[in-house]
């Protein structure tokens, strides 16, 4: 590990904030790059990082105890390994990887090994889950992983990680392409179109196609647009939310990698029709590994003038994208708290109002929107709202691209049209025989075979692409604990009774699996969920209690007919 | 006398504006949402739109105005909102996105709503 050295420290913050601002806002790349060097962040590089900043050492120490990348105390490992406890990586095994991981090392999950070697972590959702077992060593991820592969890992970190012999990137299993996915266009195409448009054309266009956000809520994209380029302001922001951390999604994770080129384009066109100057990818920090291939892509389309100054010839229109990392916090998906993030702050969500679109990032009118939205966006641009809309449902227009994994025969990515329903998309997948659906992620619902006719739509089931299918084995308690240990890891603890009624759910449902929970308190465990829903500040808590709920209503007789474990 | 469109989804600030309108002489036509208020546009061939921001869409005043002008760019707008107060929003005038003439913030005093009216009316 290299000496800490004080004038060295200040050198390095102020590289680091001439390269990513002179504000708050730098905070986070500047812990993240200590992060990185030191293996932790002692006292002394927080300390000079706050009088850098010139705020308060707690605060820096407040934002970096948020994010679960950071170490405070004692240094981490040459090499983090990270296997994802997420659901998906559980059906596939993980548990047995998990035991040859600490057998191999000898230390337990949360230790580091005593020549500082090695430490070892749980962590969630990786976005591999068609692929999984997934682990991720420092910016590295394997997929597939099985015990008899996890000497192999640990032989090559030992021998100094010879980086060339590990996959760049994890080859994406597209099992399906639509319009979407097969539009042929190069870059600059979408946005060609768009700088032939007005702004007001742009956004009609968007309109048009019926195109809504494609990260879960389904916030119809030309109205965001509209009003953040109606907004006043002397400066405006785009902002691709590439955070992807619902259980269950990697779809993100392959359009950035495989269709850079028409993300940047809906971007840009994005920047045009609101009147913005400046755009953020915030990319989770488990997909670091790709943050160098997106910088080399925005240097690309700054030579070809497609960001810079006076894009493609038109006078006036100026426009460049930074990349901003996550630093593993699901929360930090939601888009006020992403802007808080962006910030320096800890990620915990705003109220609403404000809306972003007005009062976004530094005060600005901002737009959040998900990769797949700004791709959708660049290619109806290029082919026009009637190419879009002649797929999917009259309020669900187009295609989705759905994260296809659990037990099922062929996990992967899906492009289908909404309105498919459960039944179609299982019959796709090859797994007829599920006994179960959860769309949508931990955030979402929980579907049983009953209702397998059910749509995949706004105005039916909605989902931002996560399809988790369970097979007739599967222990549904199982599941249910699996997501609500997830949300109470995952709540900022702003609010009660996300905070403390996420805990009470866990509770509730371990009880249950020792057999021990009364009629009674798990019809109250019931009603504090619905409680949740209604109370918690922002869609995490107001989703949190959606599996347990459905998942306690579809399969109450399996869960309370359980042969209850020994003690 | 000229004839003045009105478009709220409040239909109390709507007839509270007719009234207003009606005692100072003009003809109001009314209309509660965006689609209504383009098909009585058509019809009624009004002299001034009063316009409010947020109906069934948030945004649906300032993409009613934008389709205002493409069929008849000669009838002034007046926009009014009460959107900067719930929601901290601050929007202005802009020729492409917010084509209207006036833009006023809710509530507005009868006086100054038909001294806004007169001037749209003089230009
Ligand atoms: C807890 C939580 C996590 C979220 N994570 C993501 C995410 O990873 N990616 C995403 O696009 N949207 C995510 N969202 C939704 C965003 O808040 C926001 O609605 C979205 O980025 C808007 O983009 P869209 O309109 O294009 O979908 C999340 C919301 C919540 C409540
Ligand atoms: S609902 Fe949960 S995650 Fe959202 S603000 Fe409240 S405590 Fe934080």
């Amino acid at each position: 590990m290299p000496v800490i050295d004080r004038t060295q420290i200040n050198e390095e913050i102020k590289a680091l904030k001439a390269q990513y601002g002179q504000d708050r806002s730098a905070l986070l790349p500047i812990l993240q790059s200590f992060q990185e060097k030191y293996g932790y962040l002692p006292d002394i590089i927080m300390q000079e990082t706050a009088h850098a900043l010139g705020i308060h050492p707690v605060e820096v120490e407040g934002v970096a105890s948020f994010y679960s990348f950071f170490r405070r105390k004692e240094p981490q490992g040459k090499y983090v390994l990270r296997l994802c406890k997420t659901i998906s990586c559980d059906l596939a095994g993980k548990e047995k990887v998990a035991r040859q991981l600490e057998n191999e090392l000898g230390i337990k999950f949360g230790e580091t090994t005593k020549d500082k070697l090695f430490t070892l972590e749980y962590t969630n959702c990786l976005g591999m889950c068609d692929q999984g077992p997934a682990l991720m060593v420092n910016d590295r991820l394997f997929a597939h992983v099985t015990p008899d592969k996890v000497p192999q890992i640990i032989a090559d970190c030992r021998r100094g990680f010879i980086k060339s012999e590990f996959p760049k990137v994890v080859p994406s299993d597209v099992k399906k392409e639509g319009p979407i996915l097969s539009h042929n266009l190069k870059a600059g195409d979408g946005l060609k179109s768009a700088l032939n448009l007005s702004r007001s054309a742009v956004i009609n266009l968007v309109r048009e196609s019926g195109l809504k956000g494609r990260g879960g809520a389904g916030f119809p994209t030309a109205v965001k647009w509209q009003l953040a380029g109606a907004a006043q302001s002397d400066k405006k922001y785009v902002v691709c939310n590439a955070d992807e951390g619902e259980p269950g999604t990697f779809k993100d994770r392959y359009l950035l990698y495989h269709h850079t080129d028409v993300m940047f384009d809906g971007m840009t066109i994005a920047a045009y029709a609101i009147g913005a100057t400046q755009g953020f990818i915030y990319l989770r920090g488990e997909y670091l590994y790709m943050k160098k291939y997106l910088e080399e892509t925005i240097e690309k389309r700054r030579a070809a003038n497609l960001l810079g100054n006076n894009i493609l010839g038109k006078e006036g229109f100026n426009f460049d994208i930074q990349i901003r990392l996550g630093a593993g916090a699901y929360v930090c998906g939601e888009e006020t708290a992403l802007i808080e993030s962006l910030e320096g702050y800890r990620g915990e969500p705003r109220n609403r109002p404000p809306f972003p679109v007005d009062t976004g990032f530094q005060k600005h009118p901002t737009i959040v929107n998900n990769v797949e939205t700004f791709i959708d966006a660049a290619l109806i641009c290029a082919k026009g709202a009637k190419w879009f809309n002649e797929h999917g449902t009259e309020k669900s227009s187009g295609t989705k691209l759905f994260s296809v994994s659990g037990d099922c025969e062929r996990p992967g990515i899906y492009e289908l049209p909404f309105g498919i329903t459960i039944a179609q998309l299982l019959k796709e997948v090859g797994g007829e025989n599920a006994k179960a659906v959860q769309i949508g992620g931990a955030s979402g619902k929980c579907v049983a075979r009953q209702d397998f006719d059910r749509t995949i739509a706004f105005e039916d089931i909605s989902s931002g692409g996560s399809i988790i299918t369970f097979g007739p084995d599967t222990d549904m308690l199982k599941v249910a604990i699996n997501f609500m240990e997830f949300f109470v890891e995952e709540s900022c603890g702003q609010c009660t009774p996300c905070r403390d009624g996420n805990p009470k759910l866990l509770e509730g449902l371990k009880l249950l699996e020792r057999g021990r929970c009364s009629m009674t308190y798990l019809n109250e465990l019931m009603r504090l969920g619905e409680t949740i829903q209604l109370a918690s500040k922002c869609g995490l808590g107001q989703s949190s209690p959606n599996a347990f709920l459905s998942i306690l209503a579809n399969f109450k007789s399996e869960i309370l007919g359980r042969v209850p474990e020994k003690e | 006398m000229p004839k003045i469109l009105i478009v709220d989804d409040d239909q109390d600030f709507v007839s509270a504006v007719a009234i207003v309108l009606e005692s100072a002489g003009y003809q109001v036509a009314t209309a509660y949402s965006r689609d209504t208020g383009m098909q009585i546009f058509n019809q009624e061939n009004p002299d001034v739109v009063v316009l409010d921001v947020m109906m069934q869409e948030p945004d649906d005043g300032f993409v009613m105005a934008q389709d205002l002008k493409k069929i008849r760019p000669e009838v002034p707008i007046l926009m009014l909102t009460s959107v900067g107060q719930v929601t901290g929003m601050d929007f202005d005038k802009d020729e492409d996105l917010v084509p209207v003439e006036v833009f006023e913030q809710k509530p507005i005093m009868p006086g100054r709503l038909l001294e806004r009216i007169r001037e749209l009316l003089n230009k």
